[in-house]
């Protein structure tokens, strides 16, 4: 589920993305956030070294809608 | 004789032109000299109630959002509707202030007991006992609560304003409407974040805390408020943050009283990490340096980290990151929390240059912890 709530100027759109961090080699991977994450919880295996991530940071971006 | 007409009649048109001229703008002083403040009043009014409309309608739907909340995530077991409705209409009376020796401590305790028993009530209404959702529910009737409170202030004054016709009382209603709003619509915006468990933009200090507690050892140290024991370049550093992800912010007050009181440590330093409101113009995510307890809220928890610092002769060192009301208390944006890495920097560099190695250093995350644990 994409979390988003309305930028500040109503017509950008904030959504939220979770980041990945691996304890081990530092491979950061960008995701959208999912309720029940928050940083510093045990995420997904490293696409790299396969060694279990880290959310490092939770925060919401603003996209232009494509209209 | 045809010509002399004529010259007659162009004579007595501009003249009545001229008279018309003068009559109207002598009736247009006239009334507005006369009735000008009721017209403007008038205006007001109406401006007033539009406004006034927009705030209900925020509060209601903060209400829904609340019950809805309960009810589906909080698995309420009876309809909380009613229990709702009381509790945004609960007041919690301050201390009296004419005699304000030890009024910090009457203000701690008035409050204290209020939290304690939103929490308590909470946690009844609910079917769960999961921390998160408790601590989520009681900010949604927080926020509800505040915005009920918002619109009944300003219908008040609406209500007065039109009732005695005082035009003052309009007016000054009117200019601050804009801001009444923006302020409302904040809250009801953070509802949102709120609902989803995620790191609001005040959450940044606590964020950069939580990085240097990842893996050590915590403990509770006050209500709420978890302490964690680290090291860095040869300085013992005392951890401290409201205990995440649920949305606290801890006693940080109390925690900092009990570091350099009961535990009897002698820190050189005291370093906070909190957001703070930019002032129109200025950049999100900014960092600013400064001296001081930096902490918001009612003061009471201000007052004990002063007291402590005074009394122990510490240092206070502040280190903020400037945002608008409405990004500290939404989900965290992104300029706000890539600024967590600059603000490591700022902190190594403040430790490195007030303290020395072998120092005692304590380091608090000041802030609503909800999504960022330790
Ligand atoms: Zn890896």
């Amino acid at each position: 589920m994409m979390s988003s709530v309305p930028g500040p100027d109503k017509k950008t759109k904030l959504l939220v993305y979770t980041i990945e961090e691996c304890p081990v080699c530092g491979q950061k991977t960008k995701r959208a956030f999912a309720v029940g994450d928050y940083v510093t919880k045990d995420s997904s295996k490293c696409p790299k070294c396969s060694n279990v991530t880290r959310v490092s940071l939770v925060y919401a971006e603003g996209v232009k809608p494509s209209s | 004789m045809l010509t002399i007409s004529s010259a007659v009649l162009q004579v007595s048109t501009s003249d009545i032109t001229t008279y018309l001229y003068i009559a109207f703008f002598g009736l247009l002083f006239i009334v507005q000299f006369a009735f000008g403040t009721r017209l403007q009043s008038y205006f007001a009014i109406n401006e007033i109630g539009r406004g006034l409309n927009k705030l209900k309608v925020m509060k209601d739907k903060a209400r829904k959002d609340a019950i809805d909340y309960l009810v589906n995530v909080g698995k309420a077991s009876n309809d909380p509707t009613q229990r709702v409705d009381q509790f945004l209409d609960y007041v919690t009376i301050m201390p009296v202030d004419i005699d304000p020796s030890g009024l910090v401590g009457k203000i701690d305790h008035v409050v204290t007991t209020n939290n304690d028993r939103v929490r308590t009530e909470v946690g009844a209404l609910l079917n769960q006992t999961n921390p998160v959702t408790i601590s989520i529910s009681e900010n949604l009737l927080e926020v509800a609560t505040s915005l009920n409170q918002i619109h009944k202030i300003v219908r008040h004054f609406y209500l007065l304003g039109k009732k005695t016709n005082s035009y003052f009382t309009l007016v000054q209603l009117q200019m601050l409407m804009p801001m009444i709003i923006q302020e409302a619509d904040a809250l009801l915006n953070a509802t949102d974040s709120f609902k989803m468990g995620e790191p609001v933009g005040d959450g940044i200090g606590p964020v950069v805390v939580s990085r240097l507690m990842a893996g050590k050892e915590k403990r509770v140290i006050a209500k709420d408020t978890m302490m964690a024991v680290t090291e860095y370049k040869g300085r013992k550093l005392y951890v401290l943050k409201a205990d995440g992800p649920m949305a606290y912010v801890g006693q940080p007050g109390v925690a900092i009283q009990k570091i350099v009181g009961d535990m009897g440590v002698k820190p050189s330093a005291i370093v906070m990490i909190d957001a703070a409101l930019k002032l129109e113009g200025e950049k999100t995510g900014e960092i600013a340096e400064g001296v001081g307890a930096a902490i918001g809220g009612i003061g009471v928890e201000k007052f004990q980290i002063e007291e402590a610092a005074t009394k122990a002769k510490v240092p206070l060192y502040a280190i903020l990151v400037k945002q608008s009301l409405i990004e500290a208390i939404t989900v965290m944006r992104k300029e706000i929390a890539e600024a967590a890495d600059r603000v490591t920097e700022v902190l190594n560099r403040v430790i490195e240059e007030k303290t020395k190695e072998g120092d005692e250093v304590v380091v608090a995350g000041i802030g609503n912890t909800l999504g960022v644990a330790q």
